[in-house]
């Protein structure tokens, strides 16, 4: 791999940076892997990289559709946070933290990491009672948080209406200063090199179109460009799951859903930090290109178009400019819909399945990406071992047979 | 954007009017007591998520708030069919299919019988 | 006759007149005020306060029935239908296929809830007296369709929307219950909670018509 470096790109600037290495092979499929993940979005290069990287497992293929980082991943509002509710969550997602805050170093590729803080924006008491709980659990959990009160909340965003008039009043916030936002398809694409370089195939236009299942025991899978064998499958397809478990006959608890984002033109930098409303269902920060990125609330109904309805756009862009006066004049460049698979208690699911050798990390719903590098680390593990990872074993899918949920509605930011 | 046909009022309404309350035709097992944990958690949990035809529950919220139940298309978000409840879909996913491979191969027949008409006028 | 109990919420006796009834709007008019109609006024507002308002669930033929017993009004015949007697005074519109909006003058509610009790006796029913928590406004005048066009999703063109028909829909986020009694008046059924809201859009949005007050 050609690292990445301030002096290699003075020395490329010599040659008018026409010499730059490809970021990654296009391999031919061999006829069999040591490991096969399907899906190549953030979670599956993760994973890849991980087995590659801490477990030694480099025989790998990434299977992807598409191409590498094109569904979710490209879709999402890159929010990066850890203040979860429960020790589960808590504890996955703080894992995902502490890879995110060593990430561009580590993967040798800018991703874009900034901690700019999130604020959760609570408008009614009861948003501010789960918002302390939040914030307490979050602190016996070791993980940083803040309850402030409306003036708090106007000294960090002096540009939201935070008056006693205001439409959403502004009671307080919780406030995580270690999180932000990453350059989203830096994530992908870093990933992807990274495990490039360490010998995993990125295969990319190769759609699986069945599971090779033998007695229980998965050998393989078929794809349209031919069959390629391996002795455990991780199947990472986020709003695909569905169809993926459907060939492997399995049942999962998911429905997958259309939602929604958008961006404004570039505007001067005006917002430094992430707003978050659970209550109006809007959250917007900033990019550093000076575009306003917003996300909406999902749709309630089952979609896999990626693209979502009207009335619910309208809603969040009502919200936003009740809550921002400042930005009622700013106008929407792009939008677009991702399919997001939710999961009836808004936590993911990773987890052995009853076909040995076949795994499943999905049930992301609207807030996979700030999992990215944890969720990649301790599936890699599972699947190298064979044993759910200690972070990952509470999220089997046996959960929603034995009663042992783990509800993170309140704290999954959009409420699905 | 859907604009959705609502059964009892007779008319074509706005999204707006209308929340979509997830699939059909789920019923609560006749005897919640006999009932094993796998069961129960598969009724109140698992649901279908095809890509493609499903069956669906919508209310018209601000309406007649009357529950009906919709076919719709998860890619294309056509709305095939609306029924109301008590009743069946006429149309399902397997007819589906089989209805849209013969209005294709009904279409091919017919542009070579447009092609024949042609020559004929020529 | 059912032994639901029926309220008469009147005051009555040595404490009648303790308590002044107050509309939705009164609040409302005070405070965001009444512009009165000018020269160039093109659409008319009016609250229709204190009427009473009804609402039958059941079957169709049974409530037919006491009705015409009652009141010598049948029920709409077709979904989104709205019925009203010779003076204009009582209607009748179809909400759901098992439930009805019966409006009656002020105060005549009670005698007229009483009256369907008996009539319907043993039947499968039910009867709320739900005048307190809405109220009837009004437009009135050329304009009033334009007013309407910027409020609701509803199509109201009268192609779509004629005379004796009467839907619930949305009206600026909030619900409504939108009918069309005659060719220049449409009403709105709204619930007291939103009324102020709903009065204050109609007057916002019937600013550039003129709007007129009618108080």
């Amino acid at each position: 791999m050609q690292r990445y470096s301030g002096f290699g790109l003075v020395k490329h600037a010599l040659s008018h940076h026409e010499n730059w290495e490809r970021q990654w092979r296009n391999p031919t499929p061999k006829k069999s892997y040591d490991v096969i993940i399907v899906g190549g979005g953030g979670h599956g290069l993760a994973t890849a990289y991980y087995l590659a990287k801490e477990f030694g497992v480099t025989n790998v293929a990434v299977i992807e559709k598409g191409w590498l980082g094109g569904g979710n991943t490209a879709r999402n509002t890159t929010i990066v946070r850890s203040n979860y509710l429960w020790d589960e969550s808590a504890a996955l997602y703080e894992h995902a933290m502490k890879l995110w805050e060593g990430l561009s170093q580590d993967i040798n590729y800018n991703v874009m990491f900034s901690q700019r803080g999130v604020l959760n924006v609570g408008h009614t008491l009861q948003d501010m009672r789960d918002i302390q709980r939040r914030v307490n659990a979050n602190r016996l959990n070791g993980i940083d948080g803040e309850v402030l009160d409306a003036k708090g909340v106007q000294a960090l965003v002096p540009i939201m209406d935070c008056s006693k008039n205001a439409r959403y009043p502004v009671m307080g916030a919780s406030w995580q200063p270690r999180a932000g936002v990453a350059r989203h398809d830096a994530v992908a694409w870093g990933y992807a090199r990274a495990a490039d370089a360490l010998g995993v195939d990125l295969l990319q236009n190769t759609e699986v179109t069945g599971f090779k299942i033998r007695d229980g025991q998965i050998y393989g899978v078929h794809t349209n460009r031919g069959d390629i064998e391996a002795k455990t499958v991780g199947c990472v397809t986020a709003g695909n799951s569905g169809v993926m478990a459907k060939m492997a006959g399995i049942k999962l608890p998911l429905e997958s859903h259309p939602l929604q984002a958008l961006v404004s033109e570039p505007i001067k930098p005006i917002l430094d930090t992430v707003v978050m409303s659970n209550h109006v269902h809007g959250y917007i920060s900033q990019s550093d290109k000076g575009d306003l990125v917003i996300g909406a609330g999902i749709d309630g109904y089952n979609g896999y178009g990626q693209r979502g309805s009207y009335p619910t756009v309208e809603h969040t862009l009502q919200a936003i400019v009740e809550m921002f006066p400042i930005f009622s004049r700013v106008r929407m460049n792009r939008q677009w819909g991702g399919i997001v698979d939710t999961c009836p208690d808004a936590c993911p699911i990773l987890s052995k399945t009853k076909v040995k050798g076949l795994y499943f990390n999905c049930g992301w719903g609207t807030g996979g990406f700030k999992a990215t590098p944890g969720s990649g680390h301790v599936f890699a593990a599972s699947l190298a071992k064979g044993e759910m990872h200690p972070i990952a074993a509470p999220f089997s899918i046996d959960r929603f047979n034995t009663g042992a949920l783990i509800d993170e509605h309140g704290a999954a930011g959009v409420a699905h | 954007m859907f604009y959705i046909f609502c059964p009892y009022c007779g008319e074509h309404r706005e999204e707006e009017e209308f929340h979509p309350k997830g699939q059909a035709h789920i019923s609560r097992p006749e005897d919640p007591e006999a009932t094993s944990d796998e069961e129960w958690g598969d009724y109140l949990f698992f649901r279908d998520n095809p890509r493609g035809v499903h069956h669906e529950l919508w209310v018209h919220a601000v309406g007649c708030r009357k529950f009906f139940n919709i076919t719709r298309h998860t890619v294309s978000y056509e709305i095939l069919e609306v029924y109301k409840m008590g009743e069946q879909p006429s149309i399902t996913a397997e007819n589906y299919a089989a209805q849209q491979g013969a209005a294709s191969a009904d279409k091919e027949r017919n542009a070579s019988q447009a092609k024949h008409q042609e020559g004929v006028r020529a | 006759m059912s032994n639901a109990q029926q309220f008469d919420t009147r005051l009555v006796g040595e404490h009648a007149g303790e308590i002044a009834v107050e509309s939705p709007l009164a609040y409302s008019m005070h405070r965001s005020g009444a512009p009165k109609a000018k020269a160039d006024t093109t659409v008319t507002l009016r609250e229709r306060a204190f009427l009473g308002h009804l609402t039958l669930r059941g079957g169709a033929i049974v409530l037919d029935e006491a009705l015409r017993d009652v009141l010598g009004m049948s029920l709409p015949g077709e979904p989104l239908g709205l019925v009203q007697d010779e003076a204009g005074e009582r209607s009748i519109q179809w909400m759901s296929p098992d439930e009805w909006l019966l409006i009656v003058p002020g105060g005549e509610e009670f005698d007229v809830e009483r009256r369907l009790r008996e009539a319907l006796g043993d039947a499968h029913f039910a009867i709320s007296n739900v005048s307190g928590g809405q109220t009837l406004l009004e437009l009135e005048g050329e304009a009033a369709r334009e007013v309407l066009m910027k409020s609701v999703a509803y199509d109201v063109h009268p192609r779509h929307f004629p005379v004796g028909k009467g839907v619930t829909t949305v009206f600026a986020k909030a619900s409504v219950i939108l009918r069309r009694p005659s060719e220049e008046r449409w009403e709105l059924v709204v619930r007291r909670s939103f009324a102020d809201y709903t009065y204050r859009w109609l007057l916002d949005a019937g600013e550039e018509f003129g709007v007129g007050v009618e108080r």
